[in-house]
């Protein structure tokens, strides 16, 4: 059997079920191969075959034999093409080339054979890749000179900011700087949490000497997010001491927190004081220059992951503009916005931006109606909402009508019946008609396509 | 004749590679998980309407994986903790679970043991996280840093699908000509097609009988009321 045999039993089938049944269960599945009185057929997903099977597959190897196949049965098996379509975007890119944190132990370098020193850092975070900035420059100054080493000049080094300004980013460049000018240094990085699930954990296996030991061990000591522990008594009171044998030592801390010291409620007085007798720097919000330097950035880096991306000019001034909160929702934007640029393979324009990030730049999610569609559609044509609604058969009256349904069908949920009392009291065929021919003039007439893609943006914005 | 009562028992569905049907509206996202190496971040937020399949791509990579899927809702400091040494995460439903403070710590928590192991997270929601309302600031803007992967809401071939998809998981005998039936007559969301077939199914096992277009009539005259 040939895919030419094949072609005349479709033919045959269609005649026999109908072209609605035809269209929607048979031109799906593809023809695959015969084989020991076995036809098979490719259909896109499993369910399909079997669907096909129970109510068509009777018909189907009627029609084989009747086409003189000697066909025994009929199967099903899914498409290997449908199962794995590749993207465009992941064409001839290898994981490896991914900007995702690679974590890597540092612990491990300095030869601690305990396991317990294996905070990881996220090899991105460098000063290198640190965008400097009038809201940060007092912060970073600051943690470059704690990178340097030297005589500990600050100590503890207290940096605090809101949400997605850089502290973790330093305290990882403070991290790696160290690393590479001075191996032999033993640096602990941990979040609060992990402190506070590191001793929890020391307590319940009756080792609290051995956690001693490890935190007072170490030659730099940094805590992330210390406001977790804020309100956690015990965990408190081990952090103060571990905290005080350190500086005692005069090891350097470096600890990072979502408001000074002092303003932390639950924290311990005698910690909170402790912790403002270094140097306390606070990250500010981001201004527009240095969102716009870190869009500058974070594009370039984009452009060695996806080579054809085009920038309109304006676009990153416009998201630097319009998002004004934190550096992680500016990563976010650029994410969304260059996944789906490489997607539907076009320059990142102006329009695409703002359709892209409407979830970001809109307060709300906007349900389009059928009251606003046909309002919409009246104002475009120049028509009165009583002759779109009425029973004109003209031209002029006819096509807006069409457009209508379409857009109702396209942009609400809203059955085929619905749509049809809506719109003057029409029959579901009706809609279903003017639906179908909309799209067949959409593929032939631009003037008509882009009709309906002006009256689709007016309408969502 | 005494009416049959039904049990409304939940059907088991199918949640394999092969049962997932790929269609315009949802094959970016499909690419989106099976590119999950490449994610920025190590994250990726997968939204879509109620019934759009995030559960069934969600399983579909867990598979790959190896990774644990948890529902928002069961987070807890604990289970977070349990979590954290995966191989990846997926986390359902996360939109719920806003305003919770246990729940968002936990989340916070999880992300960040995962995004320092470099073990991948996946999320699901029905909107973008600028819709959830997290209370947590940390939480709330590493869940803006993600990309997004979006499910459409069902075109006619979709929905199509679906139908026929939960009428196979349900073992259901639905007939091409009640399907079509329906098909231009249902609302056209995922929502509604899960509430259709549930409804022919109870109907269809009450009266002993296969469903028939009548039935899907009723069931369809009863929700303009």
């Amino acid at each position: 059997m040939t895919d030419e045999t094949w072609g005349h039993v479709r033919g045959e089938l269609m005649k026999s079920i109908g072209k609605n049944n035809f269209s929607a269960w048979i031109e799906p599945i593809t023809f695959h191969s015969f084989e020991d009185g076995i036809v098979r057929f490719l259909v896109p997903a499993k369910f399909i075959g079997s669907w096909v099977s129970q109510n068509f597959g009777d018909v189907i190897l009627r029609h084989l034999i009747s086409a003189g196949i000697g066909a025994d049965r009929i199967e099903f098996t899914v498409d290997p093409a449908a199962k794995a379509k590749p993207a465009p975007h992941s064409a001839g890119k290898t994981p490896d080339a991914t900007p995702s944190p690679e974590p890597v132990n540092v612990g491990g370098n300095n030869g601690n054979g305990n396991g317990l020193l294996n905070a990881s850092l996220n090899q991105n975070f460098t000063f290198d890749a640190f965008v400097v900035g009038k809201p940060n420059e007092l912060a970073h100054a600051a943690a470059r000179r704690v990178a340097e080493g030297g005589p500990v000049s600050f100590n503890p080094l207290f940096l605090y900011g809101g949400v997605g300004l850089g502290k973790t980013h330093l305290m990882h460049a403070i991290a790696w700087e160290l690393q590479t000018r001075q191996p032999q240094l033993r640096i602990l990085y941990v979040s609060a949490e992990q402190f506070m699930y590191r001793f929890v954990r020391a307590l319940r296996e009756k080792d609290t000497i051995g956690f001693k030991e490890m935190f007072r061990s170490v030659d730099v000591l940094m805590v992330d997010d210390v406001q977790f522990i804020a309100g956690k008594n015990s965990t408190q009171e081990e952090f103060f001491h571990t905290f005080n044998a350190l500086i005692e030592m005069g090891k350097q801390i470096v600890i990072s927190g979502d408001r000074a010291p002092v303003d932390m409620e639950n924290l311990d007085n005698r910690i909170a004081s402790r912790l403002a007798c270094g140097l306390v720097v606070d990250l500010h919000p981001t201004d527009y220059e240095l969102r716009l330097g870190i869009l500058q950035t974070k594009a370039e880096t984009y452009r060695e992951r996806y080579p054809k991306l085009q920038i309109a000019p304006g676009v990153l001034e416009f998201v630097a503009h319009r998002i004004s909160t934190n550096v992680r929702v500016l990563e976010g934007a650029l994410t969304r916005l260059f996944a789906f640029a490489d997607l539907i393979g076009s320059e990142i324009t102006m329009d695409l931006t703002q359709e892209c990030l409407s979830d970001i730049l809109r307060a709300t999610d906007r349900k389009v109606t059928m009251d606003e569609i046909v309002k919409k559609v009246c104002e475009h044509y120049h028509i009165r909402q009583a002759d779109l609604l009425g029973p004109s058969r003209a031209r002029n009256n006819a096509r807006p009508r069409q457009m209508a349904m379409y857009l109702c069908k396209k942009l609400t949920t809203r059955s085929l019946p619905e749509i049809g009392l809506k719109l003057g009291r029409r029959d579901h065929t009706t809609i279903l008609h003017g639906v179908r021919k909309i799209e067949e003039l959409m593929a032939i007439d631009s003037q008509i396509a882009e009709d309906a893609e002006l009256l689709r943006r007016m309408l969502e914005a | 004749m005494a009416e049959q009562l039904v049990f409304d028992l939940p059907p088991r569905a199918a949640m394999g590679r092969e049962d997932f049907f790929v269609s315009p509206g949802n094959a970016a996202a499909v690419a989106g998980i099976d590119g999950w190496q490449g994610w920025p971040f190590g994250k990726m937020l997968l939204v879509g309407p109620e019934g759009a399949g995030k559960t069934h791509l969600v399983h579909v990579w867990a598979d790959i994986v190896g990774a644990e899927v948890i529902k928002a809702r069961n987070l807890t400091d604990a289970a977070g903790e349990a979590l954290a040494r995966a191989s990846g995460v997926a986390v359902e439903d996360v939109d719920e679970i806003a305003g919770r403070g246990d729940a968002e710590t936990a989340l916070f928590h999880l992300h960040n043991a995962l995004a320092q192991r470099g073990a991948p997270l996946l999320l699901t929601a029905r909107t973008a996280p600028e819709r959830w309302g997290l209370n947590l600031p940390d939480l709330d803007s590493r869940m803006r840093q993600a990309g997004v992967l979006r499910l459409a809401p069902p075109d006619d071939a979709l929905l199509a699908a679906v139908m026929m998809k939960l009428a196979l998981d349900r073992e259901m005998p639905l007939k091409p000509r009640v399907l079509s039936y329906a098909l231009k007559r249902i609302e056209r969301s995922f929502a509604a097609a899960q509430a259709f077939i549930a409804a022919l199914d109870a109907m269809a096992l009450a009266a002993k009988r296969p469903p028939t277009r009548k039935m899907a009539k009723a069931i369809l005259a009863e929700d303009k009321d």
